[in-house]
């Protein structure tokens, strides 16, 4: 079934049990689809756009409302709405950082985060994990005395991850933070995969600025996000266009220079309001989520040879896994080779793990019910069963 | 301009779309508790009266 000229229907997470690594937070709830459906056009936000026109002053629908509930739901003093993560990370660092400006992120960092760094012209440097794959405040007090050392500048912005893509694993954001403030350092907390889905609250952990992804974790359509920040970083953030055209003399108002004036007018800002109640209510839930992803990988360490790479007991619902010495032997001889796995989880109605992985792989589990949970954990030992491969129960 | 009939495509397509959200939440296998199906047998009668408006405005 088409939806379009050669574009396929996408009916994945109506047929399949999704355990996509990135996907997961950010299914969208019944009431964003609809939002969806209402909010399709292009500049649709705007039919009651009035001075000073930007899109954190709109009141119909209630963009306003929803900036202000943001902030307050972050424990935050301001928010603006972003395409995304990486543009909230672009933002900060096009405010903050100038060329040659040392810059801290972790061994974690998402690709976007150096990009950001890259583009204002500022040095990377990169905080190492230990042997639990966690960021420690110890390695960030080490890195910035190396950075002051070597450079002879304090670094001018620092990105820690309070989830990382990696492991999913949580780290000590708010140690790391206070580290990074004992020398002055503001910190940049990436929540993509926390903001949303746990509870976040933005004063307790000390964050300078925190950014969240609407598509990743808000239930929202991308790209979508939040920048939130405190009074203090406000002005700098954000701050207000001040350029005039030489031949004309146009003013452009109140527009923010960092958001490129206004940022998500249409489908994402309203497919991200429609699912604000849902996911206010869902991060009070997340030890749920919690039970069901244990149970999960609960399953898998029972298969003889298999490993969890990430923190364990799970705190997190992305989580990576190694089967080579489970899994991976049977791809050794199967006729399928290493797509035997996905294929076989594909015949139960799961997916979302990457096809042909049989060795590390991730996968995320978060939204799915406790009959869900059950039926992944049993299908994994099914698999296993059917292959040969040894059970510890 | 029939408001009416404009209501009744978009009452009709949120209700499909809490359709959609059940066949979501029940995935892979779609089997539907007591309860579910109580309550997708309202929401189609609903869908059913939608429906019924849209052939009275535009095929009248």
């Amino acid at each position: 079934m088409n939806c379009g000229d050669g574009i396929d229907t996408r009916q994945i997470d109506e047929l399949f049990i999704n355990l996509d690594p990135i996907q997961a937070g950010g299914r969208l709830t019944t009431d964003a689809m609809k939002a969806v459906l209402a909010y399709g056009d292009g500049y649709s936000v705007c039919d009651h756009c009035t001075k000073p026109f930007r899109l954190d002053h709109i009141s119909k629908p209630p963009l306003a409302e929803f900036h202000r509930d943001l902030a307050s739901f972050l424990h935050m003093d301001v928010a603006r709405l972003v395409p995304g993560a990486r543009r909230g990370f672009q933002a900060v660092a096009s405010a903050l950082v100038k060329p040659d400006d040392p810059v801290l992120l972790t061994a974690y960092s998402h690709y976007t985060e150096f990009l950001s760094v890259e583009q204002s012209r500022g040095i990377a440097f990169e905080i190492p994990a230990n042997e639990s794959h966690i960021i420690t405040a110890d390695a960030a007090a080490d890195r910035i005395e190396e950075v002051i050392r070597t450079t002879g500048k304090k670094p001018a912005l620092m990105f820690v991850e309070q989830v990382d893509y990696q492991y999913g694993n949580l780290h000590p954001v708010a140690d790391l933070i206070r580290v990074a403030h004992q020398y002055d350092v503001p910190v940049l907390c990436n929540g993509a995969y926390t903001i949303g889905i746990m509870d976040v609250n933005g004063k307790e952990l000390g964050a300078d600025f925190l950014v969240g992804s609407g598509h990743k974790s808000m239930a929202a359509p991308a790209p979508s996000g939040v920048l939130a920040t405190t009074n203090e970083w406000a002005d700098t953030v954000f701050r207000t266009t001040g350029i005039q055209g030489d031949l004309t003399g146009r003013t452009f108002g109140v527009k923010e220079v960092e958001m490129m004036g206004c940022t998500l007018m249409g489908v994402t800002s309203v497919g991200m309001m429609a699912s604000f109640p849902h996911v206010k209510r869902r991060v009070k839930e997340f030890d749920t989520q919690l039970q069901y992803v244990n149970r999960i990988v609960d399953a898998l360490l029972s298969i003889i040879g298999t490993k969890v790479l990430s923190e364990y007991p799970r705190k997190h619902t992305l989580t990576r896994m190694n089967t080579t010495d489970s899994f991976d032997t049977v791809a050794k001889t199967h006729k399928k080779k290493g797509f035997f796995l996905t294929s076989a989880l594909r015949d139960r109605g799961i997916t979302g793990i990457l096809a042909g992985s049989t060795r590390v792989w991730k996968f995320n589990s978060y939204g799915i019910t406790k009959e869900q949970a059950d039926y992944v954990a049993e299908s994994f030992l099914e698999i296993a069963q059917t292959e040969g491969l040894p059970c510890s129960s | 301009m029939s408001k009416r009939s404009v209501d009744a495509v978009f009452q009709g397509l949120f209700l499909l779309t809490d359709i959609r959200g059940m066949l979501r939440e029940t995935v892979p296998h779609h089997r539907l508790t007591a309860e579910q199906k109580k309550e997708a047998e309202k929401i189609l009668a609903k869908l059913e009266k939608q429906i019924a408006i849209l052939k009275e405005e535009l095929l009248a």
